[in-house]
């Protein structure tokens, strides 16, 4: 297909969205998002049931995943024609929340490529319509960025079923999900990349026991998962015993390219700062204007590059160059936080007791999430360093060494 | 028009390539500079005859190749990558972009007809004492006489000035200001060659003391000659740092692979490393930018549906006039700040070596530099993105 037919693809698919939009999304949703009216919107979106309603019909439909294949109720979609129908969604305030990203974003490809018929046909279709939620159980307490000296024991009893106790942390979502990635030590006399295997865990299980934990923000989205004696049948294996690192390389890969801001061009965040130094007045100072105009040059040139890594990725899997666009996000999002504040003409350091917590605070709180969340901006130079440019691997003298034979931290 | 390149442009970018590993290492672009000679004009030559670079952007009814400003980036990013100096930049890009406002003269298309060639070479002086690509820093003035106009004023930064067998210069007349031509002769006409930091761009003091010269096109196109050749300029000097940039991070990486310190190759130390991630995400962005800008001055309207809320409105009039600035704008601020951090970090990567005369690091930092002021300030980008997305209601 030549460059001129996909521009017409994609707005032919999304003038057909807008079509299927206009007679399932209801009337008074429409409505909302037509007048602007954010109120009665957020009454609308804070409807459980209605949600879970709207969910299944999307799902149904194949608009919650147009990226998977056909035969999984997907419409066989490139990347950018994904992107372009999830901005359509967002429009109408009418796709999937953030705390589905694990599920769709990283879940979904991962099944698809790893699983078994069985497994697709028990987990992708229930996924697509927003029916369970997923979390990611992968980090542990002694394994963050060093990730595959995880320590989760998976022990395999004679029925060919696996017994697993440890301990998981920063599992976003992991107090109301259905199911978790997980990834377990199944083989530790092999080097640590070696001896990992990758499970589909029914976070209802005897002995699974999430514990949030509260962030720096306030918020309590994260959670340490506690894995005591839990049974495991192997019909929840995804992927080749002891290959659960390669199976882990898809869902982080899929992770990277998804934390670097949406495939668009035109006003972000900082736009949304220039907004409001308008209103506040600091737009005068030549001081501020200038950091503003910095970083909504970065954020643009971001954006210019993550439109081409849709264009040219949208027959292929995202790749390490991924990891550029996540390092500069991070980093991006955590200027754009500070500089919110110092807009403010009193800083957002103090508000009246009773009241929501100003805006510019929350994003100056949350500004390191994606400098760590997804790996963090070391490791993303690490990668990039490595596998984009070629440099010689960091020195890791446990990485051929038996997993048993390591040194205790 | 795309974002992807078609397999006729990797085909150019090959074919520019291996060209100029030819015949315009970066080796022999450093001998000829620091000879003072301008140019290798068997290499000008066999760009014209071989591949058509010089009329490749050109409309095909002046002779030319018909491409686009993406054909030419590509070609600009490849020169950008060995520091080709000479007239290429200044012929090709500036004087003929110039003339492209004015195409419906046939004194124009004759100008364009010989540079599409490689015939002739090519100078435009828009630059004056306050360094500002403006029309309102213009002085330089052109009196009307019989049969044609005197220019009195003083022209700086003219690159290739000194050397290029036609001058261009954008002059005020009374009521607005247009683009002239200094015909051959060049009574009252002074080139003072000047002393550069950046030796592979030779740049000129152009006096003009009553020099006659010929209209080209109408008496007021200056306006939209400043403003189309600031772009299109900005988006090619833009793909020219990329190039670069390139350049510099394909060195670096090499040094750092090969050079052992501790007993390790020094691209294993984390310090290096990540200095280098650093470098390789900036070329991502830069190169994105620049072409994203490139994409947008050739007039595409659309991007697999991601320029606007819809792809199928065609982009007109003001919207896409506010598309070109701002992209412009974001190459022309971000390439530049890019290329010059990355010119900064290949020194400080090569330590010791990297500061001598002999390596080539220097070059690109003087490059770098200059860069910044061949299109008027960089601060003009800025204020331009300022005015765009600070407008009453933002950007859109």
């Amino acid at each position: 297909m030549t460059v001129e037919e996909r521009d017409d693809h994609v707005s032919a698919t999304v003038r057909e969205l807008r079509h299927w939009l206009a007679g399932n999304l209801p009337e008074d949703w429409q409505q909302a998002v037509r007048a602007g009216d954010g109120e009665a919107l957020a009454a609308i979106t804070a409807d459980p049931a209605r949600l879970s309603a709207w969910f299944e019909t999307l799902g149904a439909a194949g608009w919650a995943t147009p990226q998977w294949p056909s035969t999984w109720g997907g419409f066989d979609c490139g990347t950018d024609v994904a992107a372009a129908i999830r901005d359509e969604l967002d429009h109408w305030a009418a796709g999937r929340p953030m705390a589905d990203f694990v599920g769709l974003t990283l879940g979904g490809p991962t099944i698809l490529e790893w699983g078994s018929e069985a497994q697709k046909q028990r987990y992708l279709p229930p996924l697509a319509r927003g029916q369970e939620r997923w979390c990611q159980l992968f980090s542990e307490p002694g394994a963050g960025s060093d990730l595959a000296a995880l320590s989760t024991d998976a022990t395999r009893k004679a029925n060919g079923d696996w017994v697993v106790t440890g301990q998981k942390v920063w599992s976003s979502f992991a107090h109301e999900s259905q199911f978790g990635l997980l990834m377990a030590r199944t083989d530790s006399s092999a080097p640590k990349h070696h001896g990992i295997t990758y499970f589909l865990l029914d976070m209802h299980s005897r002995g699974v026991r999430p514990r949030p934990l509260r962030q720096l923000t306030g918020e309590a989205e994260f959670n340490e998962v506690f894995l005591d004696e839990v049974q495991v049948p192997d019909s929840a294996r995804l992927g080749p015993v002891n290959e659960g690192w390669r199976v882990a390389l898809t869902t982080l890969m899929a992770e990277r390219s998804g934390l670097s801001g949406r495939p668009v061009v035109g006003p972000g965040a900082t736009d949304q700062l220039a907004r409001r130094a308008r209103q506040t007045g600091a737009w005068e100072s030549p001081v501020l204007r200038e950091k503003i105009l910095e970083l909504a040059v970065r954020e643009r040139a971001l954006q210019m590059a993550t439109v081409r890594a849709f264009v040219q990725a949208s027959s292929r899997q995202p790749g390490a160059e991924g990891s550029i666009r996540k390092l500069v996000h991070g980093e991006l999002t955590e200027e754009i936080g500070l500089l919110g504040t110092e807009l403010e003409p009193l800083g957002a350091i103090a508000w009246t007791p009773g009241a929501r917590q100003p805006e510019a605070t929350s994003r100056f709180l949350a500004g390191k999430t994606y400098c760590i969340a997804g790996g963090t901006s070391e490791i993303q130079r690490n990668i990039i360093g490595e596998r984009v440019l070629g440099l010689p691997k960091d020195a890791d003298p446990e990485r051929d060494r038996p997993f048993a034979d390591r040194e205790r931290g | 028009m795309e974002f992807v390149f078609s397999q006729e442009q990797q085909e150019l970018r090959e074919a520019v390539r291996r060209m100029l590993t030819e015949l315009a290492p970066i080796a022999r672009n450093r001998a000829l500079a620091e000879t003072g000679e301008r140019y290798d004009a068997r290499c000008y030559r066999a760009m014209a005859e071989q591949i058509g670079v010089q009329g490749l952007a050109l409309p095909e009814n002046l002779g030319g190749g018909g491409g686009s400003l993406i054909d030419l980036a590509l070609v600009c990013e490849e020169q950008g990558a060995v520091l080709l100096g000479g007239p290429f930049f200044g012929t090709v890009v500036l004087a003929a972009q110039a003339l492209l406002v004015c195409q419906d003269d046939p004194l124009s298309q004759e100008l364009l007809a010989a540079i599409g060639e490689g015939e002739r070479t090519a100078a435009l002086a828009v630059l004056e004492a306050d360094g500002r690509w403006d029309l309102a820093s213009l002085t330089t003035h052109a009196e009307r006489v019989r049969g044609g106009y005197l220019l009195r004023g003083t022209k700086e930064l003219v690159l290739d000035g000194a050397d290029a067998d036609e001058l261009l210069v954008v002059a005020r007349t009374d009521a607005a200001a247009a683009l002239f031509r200094l015909p051959p002769g060049e009574h009252g006409v002074h080139r003072e060659r000047l002393d550069v930091l950046d030796a592979t761009r030779p740049l000129a003091r152009l006096r003009l003391d009553g020099a006659p010269a010929q209209l080209i096109g109408t008496a007021d196109a200056g306006e939209q000659v400043l403003r189309h050749v600031h772009r299109a300029g900005t988006t090619m000097l833009a793909a020219e740092q990329v190039g670069a940039s390139r350049q510099c991070v394909e060195l670096t990486t090499r040094y750092a692979r090969e050079r052992k310190q501790f007993g390790r190759p020094i691209g294993a130390f984390q310090a290096v490393k990540h200095r280098l991630a650093d470098m390789a995400s900036r070329l991502e962005l830069a190169s994105a930018a620049a072409y994203w800008a490139a994409w947008r001055c050739a007039g595409a309207t659309s991007l697999a549906g991601f320029t606007s809320t819809d792809a199928a409105d065609p982009m007109v009039g003001a919207t896409a006039d506010h598309a070109i600035d701002e992209a412009v704008a974001v190459a022309g601020a971000y390439c530049g700040d890019a290329f010059l951090r990355t010119a900064s970090d290949t020194i400080q990567l090569h330590g010791g070596i990297g500061f001598t005369w002999e390596h080539d690091a220097h070059l690109f930092l003087r490059r770098a530099r200059a860069d910044r002021n061949v299109l008027g300030s960089p601060r003009q980008h800025w204020v331009r993105l300022g005015e765009l997305i600070g407008a009453e209601g933002g950007s859109r």
